[in-house]
């Protein structure tokens, strides 16, 4: 049993934290809070980190990445978060499932693009009528000759403005028996005739998407898998990377600063007992959410199954709870100045915590909502009967 | 990082878990709970022949040369059992506290005793406001023509009925600060002067009132240095709600895996009532609590057991498990019905398990109080 790092893994840490401290300037924080998608400056940085093998370390050498394993995405992930670096880089995740799915012409063509920062691409599953349940999907994918025609809708696609590439769930085969057979994953060119996107706003402000599909030609080389062999790759795009979660060092900066803010602007503590306590339960339930989240990292990279399946996913529900509660208790903190917006004089923490406060609902939602966690907690980690 | 038992370990923990499903069943649990003395001397015979006595302790002492983590997973195995005896107090609270701190004269004469079954130790630390801060311990140890008199009543002492010999923390100099007066005293349990009485208590588990009147206790039998004890009664406390932990670990794990065999096998509505999700999700909370348990439980051991600083971690991970396993025992409950509020059924012996220790070392608040002072936060 060993709960440190590697010496390579605190390297890449230091590598990667250092690069940021310096690199990820008030600009490109500036585009991360506007939650308006990669902007140049954003832009730029990816390139940046992609010269130095820093966006996608768990991909081998060959397409740009280090070799590494989940431990080095988790310490990514979090490196990224904490600096308010661009986030979420779609196409490390969706090239994880390309690696297993994809042939090698796809894999030349597109993951060195995303490991150097040359190209993004944006997840394509959910639709009006096909959120959790993703299998409803469609959008439809016809065959012809050389091409797929594609017609339908997707929404909630965040980045797709942003992005070169869309990573495309279709339905191949309305016939099929059972509706997830009858599914096929596509990349498609965003900048194909035929595709409008339009933008939709999260309640905290956050950019998202509408993408429309109008008889748009997609050449076969563009699927992925088998065609109506899209659910195979989209579980392992959604279930198959294990671990990659954990550390939670922007969480800790955020507690950081509440507690300082509460010692020294606003509040006595010795007024407010509830402050204290309610912070050091947040900190506890951050910690040992990091603590789940780094050792079902660390099984996924042993390749072992722990005692229980589901560990990662289950850090995944306590750091979403804990997310709200922290967001929700720093609001109480700063009472009636808490509803102030970023650019008013009154506006403490410079409006950061109603941000956020605004946007902690989205992250029990995406990628797999709660409920479908704890579906798949139940009855893959817990073998509990599904009927 | 490795988060994987090594392969002793592995062969520690089936070992034991073979070795308490024969020889401690829940019937032993249950009639030790009505036992006068709380455990069975012919299991306490066997496993300190087994080595579990002196699992931790060094070799040349008659120990098995172990780590902390090796203790660790022992302990969460007696905590899957609802081990009854006085391991805990004997090992944790009595034997670790003389191997870290004891002279060497001290560790010659305790150690082989601990390690070959023959000496139960109990702490004798709480009094009468029950709480684990330095201004608490009043019972008082005056110098005697160089001897020591310990006088007072020690309230919450888990295992002293059966005690051969207490780990008694007094004030020794009352006009110092709360925490620089305390001393640790090794006090025989024959002394005249002991008079100990049997606590009923939600766990069954013999804790007790100990009065010292007029004890005399020879200062050869400081344990640490006069006057400078609770820096060392604090390590042991954080110690000791890691071990504790690990026994709460063990505890809610069987409580998952009752409740999760049960809810397969029950049928209402004509399908077993685990494919509800109602019932699906408490189960899924209960693994949340324990797999956040078992993270927060082995890094605190692992520290430990590598000599790194764990004062931290013990106040994090007591005010997760003591919560947790509240959570746990709750949701267990609540998925299996009324079978399970049975005094018969397996499950009371866990909710009443889940409170005292909940209630030790520190609950949750407690714990939640340190961590505030630690962000920064001045509480008193």
């Amino acid at each position: 049993m060993d709960f440190e790092l590697t010496p390579e893994e605190k390297a890449f840490q230091k590598e990667l934290c250092e690069f940021l401290d310096k690199e990820c300037n008030e600009n490109v924080v500036a585009e991360t809070l506007s939650m308006q998608g990669a902007g140049p400056y954003s832009k730029e940085l990816i390139r940046k980190m992609g010269a130095r093998r820093l966006l996608a370390p768990r991909w081998p050498v060959e397409y740009g990445g280090r070799a590494m394993g989940a431990m080095a995405e988790a310490i990514k992930v979090d490196e990224i978060i904490s600096h308010h670096a661009p986030f979420p880089l779609d196409g490390v995740e969706i090239g994880n499932a390309l690696l297993i799915n994809g042939n090698e012409e796809q894999k030349k063509r597109f993951l060195p693009g995303v490991a150097s920062g040359e190209i993004d691409i944006a997840l394509g599953y959910t639709e009006p009528n096909a959120g959790s349940d993703v299998a409803s999907v469609q959008l439809r994918a016809v065959e012809d000759g050389d091409h797929f025609i594609l017609n339908g809708q997707k929404i909630y696609n965040s980045e797709a403005h942003v992005c070169e590439y869309h990573w495309l769930l279709t339905r191949t085969d309305p016939t099929a028996e059972k509706k997830h057979r009858g599914l096929s994953m596509f990349i498609v060119d965003l900048k194909s005739p035929g595709i409008t996107i339009r933008p939709l706003y999260t309640m905290a402000g956050l950019r998202t998407n509408e993408v429309f599909y109008e008889d748009v030609q997609v050449p076969k080389e563009n699927l992925v898998g088998e065609k109506n062999g899209g659910w195979v790759v989209i579980m392992s795009a959604l279930y198959g990377g294990g671990g990659g979660g954990g550390l939670a060092t922007g969480t800790k900066k955020v507690i950081d600063t509440l507690v300082k803010y509460v010692l020294e602007e606003k509040q006595d503590a010795d007024e407010n007992p509830w402050v204290p306590e309610t912070m050091a339960d947040i900190y506890i339930k951050t910690r040992i959410g990091e603590l789940m989240g780094l050792q079902a990292t660390a099984f996924a990279d042993l390749g072992v199954t722990p005692l229980y399946g589901g560990g990662a996913m289950a850090s995944r529900l306590l750091s979403g709870d804990t997310r709200r509660l922290l967001y929700n208790t720093a609001m109480q903190i700063l009472g009636p100045y808490s509803q102030l917006a970023k650019d008013s004089k009154w506006a403490p923490l410079k409006g950061e915590i109603l941000r956020e406060y605004m946007d902690a609902p989205r992250w029990t939602i995406v990628h797999g909502s709660q409920e479908i966690q704890k579906l798949l907690i139940a009855t893959r980690g817990l073998g509990l009967p599904r009927k | 990082m490795d988060p994987r038992l090594s392969e002793e370990q592995e062969i520690l923990r089936k070992s034991a878990r073979d070795f308490l499903t024969e020889k401690c069943p829940k019937s032993l649990v249950r009639e030790m709970e009505k036992d006068e003395k709380g455990y069975s001397p012919e299991l306490w015979k066997e496993i300190a022949d087994l080595g579990w006595m002196g699992l931790v302790f060094p070799e040349k002492y008659g120990g098995g040369g172990m780590s902390f983590l090796d203790l660790a997973i022992l302990l969460e195995e007696m905590g899957r059992a609802c081990f009854p005896g006085p391991f805990f107090s004997t090992v944790v609270l009595g034997g670790l506290p003389i191997l870290y701190i004891g002279t060497d004269e001290q560790k010659e004469k305790y150690l082989p005793e601990i390690i070959n079954g023959k000496a139960i130790f109990a702490m004798a630390l709480t009094e009468a406001d029950g709480t684990y801060n330095a201004s608490s311990v009043k019972v008082k140890a005056n110098a005697d023509n160089g001897n020591y008199v310990i006088n007072g009543t020690k309230l919450f002492i888990h295992d002293a009925y059966v005690a051969d010999y207490f780990i008694c923390v007094a004030r020794t100099d009352d006009k110092a600060k709360d925490e620089d007066g305390i001393t640790i005293f090794i006090v025989d349990a024959q002394s005249p002067g002991i008079s100990i009485t049997v606590l009923d208590t939600i766990a069954r588990d013999k804790q007790c009132e100990v009065v010292f009147d007029n004890v005399k206790v020879p200062k050869e039998n400081i344990l640490g240095k006069l006057n400078q004890g609770w820096s060392e009664v604090q390590k042991i406390i954080e110690r000791a709600a890691i071990a504790k932990c690990c026994e709460m670990l063990g505890g809610m794990e069987a409580v998952l895996d009752m409740t999760v065999a049960y809810v397969k096998e029950r049928i209402q509505f004509d399908v077993p009532v685990g494919v509800f999700q109602a019932i699906q999700h408490h189960c899924v909370y209960m693994l949340l609590e324990v797999e956040g348990s078992r993270a927060g439980t082995y890094d605190a051991a692992w520290r430990i057991s590598t000599g790194r600083p764990y004062s931290d971690e013990a106040a994090i991970t007591k005010a997760w498990v003591s919560d947790a396993y509240q959570r746990v025992v709750a949701l267990g409950t609540q998925s299996h019905g009324g079978v399970s509020i049975m005094e018969d059924h397996d499950l009371p012996r866990y909710f009443r398990r889940a409170k005292a220790a909940e209630l030790l070392f520190g609950d949750a608040r407690f714990h939640r109080k340190t961590v505030a002072r630690k962000l920064g936060f001045k509480l008193a």
